[in-house]
């Protein structure tokens, strides 16, 4: 199980209260950006790309609670930029776990082994480390190599301590389904509650714009890589999401489901796109055109969508609207295997990205020529 | 010079058919604009500048019609049914505070900061990365930009 049944009495609790009054639209999840500073610099970011009087900004502790009690939603999700650079981050979780909401502080955990100290363990703080694969996925998908020893080590530190700890991966055109598979049997032998994926979503903003799934590569690398699953493979994620990457179920995406707040104020209309800003939510709720967002409103930017951001809220939201949804929930969590003899099959292939960029090939050949190199030298 | 597109994206009509079977997305170009001072004898004009003052990943000045300038980094635009009633707000490089200035009092527009994404390509990056690795240095990686 994935995550706690007190988290799940929460958000089923909250879900359910506003189906009885009606509200066709309500947040799930706060995604609360105290600061786009970063101690990275992933070419497919589009979350950094400031000048530098905006990369230095901060929101204080009472703008970030102010902004939690204004959403109400009972789930905070805190990424960034790295919120671990953020001077006050302890402040700020501190004052989250006094409210009662459930925290995801998403970070690279370069920092988190020097700054765990500054936390003490609790049901409602779940550090979710940003590891795209196995090391060398990892270290080149975030442009830094030995950033996958220094996050592991952050891991490893957390999961000791007695943290809550997840994984939340981003998978880009050229992923090996093979090597994350690989990947989940190195997180749950390390101790992490649960594993969270999602496919990268091209930003505007972003200086790298060729690497990006589209929706039909998507499922099918999805259903490569979660069909088939190892019993012991844990997911925090709700399990008809994962069905949606799989290409098993189809979703209108929940751009509300999931409202941003940061220094500019409440983006419009959801976390990946910046089509400006409300001043409260009130404002990003009543006066945003959602009819514009999402892939079936033809939206170009949201062509290649797929991501938690959209529709993680569309499978909470079936899983306690419709039976159907209930009754798909509680069979994909009790009966997770998805057995599938082509998806077994896609396994089997060579990857072809689109780009003709395969990582890990293109790294064994650089090692290897690196060795004969060095064979030769010395020869 | 032109500025900002979306060239390589689908049009809106096929995108919503198209979407499901996209193989990777398609991204946005972008046209290099820094250090352009757009010309705005026309209000169409002005509102096409300040859509790309909008998307531009770094400051821009503003001259106000009294002759205030101020330099700041654009982070939202609402546009109203007149230039009076159209406003762009910035976050000035100098304060914390947000502007809001209204289409019709500005003069002049100029994208006078880097441009803060360009030239930092994965291509880059992916060269970067070989050439180290054959080299087999440790810990190499791209830099966050220095905020000095």
């Amino acid at each position: 199980m994935g995550v706690p049944v007190s988290q799940m009495w929460t958000v089923a609790s909250y879900v359910i209260g506003h189906k009885i009054k009606g509200r066709k639209r309500y947040p799930l999840v706060l995604m609360l950006e105290p600061l786009f500073r970063c101690n990275l610099a992933c070419a497919g970011c589009g979350k950094i790309q400031y000048p530098a009087h905006v990369l230095k900004k901060n929101l204080s502790p009472e703008e970030c609670f102010r902004a939690v009690e204004e959403c109400g939603a009972p789930m905070v999700s805190i990424p960034g930029g790295e919120p671990l650079m953020h001077p006050q981050i302890d402040k700020i979780v501190e004052g989250l776990v006094a409210r009662k909401k459930y925290i995801y502080l998403c970070t690279n955990a370069l920092l988190l082994k020097e700054k765990i100290a500054l936390f003490k363990p609790s049901k409602y703080l779940t550090f979710s480390v940003h590891v795209d694969g196995q090391r060398e996925h990892h270290d080149f998908s975030v442009c830094r190599e030995g950033g996958f020893d220094q996050a592991l080590e952050g891991v490893k530190e957390a999961v000791k301590r007695g943290f809550r700890v997840t994984t939340n991966t981003t998978l880009f055109d050229g992923a090996d389904p093979n090597s994350v598979r690989a990947f989940f049997d190195e997180m749950m032998e390390i101790g992490v509650e649960g594993m969270m994926l999602s496919p990268g979503y091209s930003y505007d903003k972003a200086p790298d714009q060729q690497h990006f799934l589209g929706r039909a590569r998507t499922r099918r690398l999805f259903s490569a890589i979660l069909s088939n699953r190892k019993a012991n493979w844990v997911f925090n994620q709700s399990p008809l999401f994962l069905e949606f990457l799989m290409g098993k179920r189809t979703y209108a995406c929940t751009p509300w489901g999931m409202p941003t707040y940061n220094i500019f104020g409440w983006q419009k209309p959801c976390y990946l796109l910046q089509d400006g800003y409300a001043e409260t939510f009130a404002e990003l709720m009543e006066a945003t055109e959602w009819q514009n967002y999402g892939t079936e409103s033809g939206n170009p930017k949201c062509a290649n969508c797929m991501v938690h951001s959209g529709y993680e809220a569309s499978a909470v939201n079936d899983t306690f609207g419709s039976l159907s949804g209930f009754i798909g929930t509680v069979r994909a969590t009790f009966s997770n295997r998805y057995e599938d003899a082509t998806a077994l099959e896609t396994l089997r292939e060579p990857v072809r990205p689109v780009h003709g960029f395969v990582p890990m090939e293109q790294i064994q050949n650089a090692a290897s020529h690196h060795a004969t190199s060095q064979q030769e030298t010395r020869a | 010079m032109s500025g900002t597109t979306s060239a390589d994206r689908p049009t809106q009509g096929n995108a919503a058919s198209n979407a499901d079977t996209l193989e990777v997305a398609p991204g946005a170009a972008r046209a290099q604009i820094e250090g352009w001072a757009p010309e705005l004898a026309t209000p169409d004009e002005l509102r096409a500048a300040l859509d790309q003052a909008f998307d531009y990943r770094g400051d821009v000045t503003i001259t106000r019609k009294d002759g205030t300038k101020i330099e700041g980094f654009v982070f939202d635009r609402r546009k109203g049914a007149s230039l009076e009633q159209s406003f762009v707000k910035l976050m000035p490089k100098d304060s914390d505070e947000k502007l809001a200035i209204a289409y019709a009092d500005i003069a002049a527009l100029a994208f006078t900061g880097r441009d803060t994404a360009a030239g930092k390509s994965w291509e880059a990056w992916v060269r970067k990365y070989w050439e180290k690795r054959a080299a087999g240095e440790k810990g190499f990686g791209l830099q966050p930009d220095s905020l000095e």
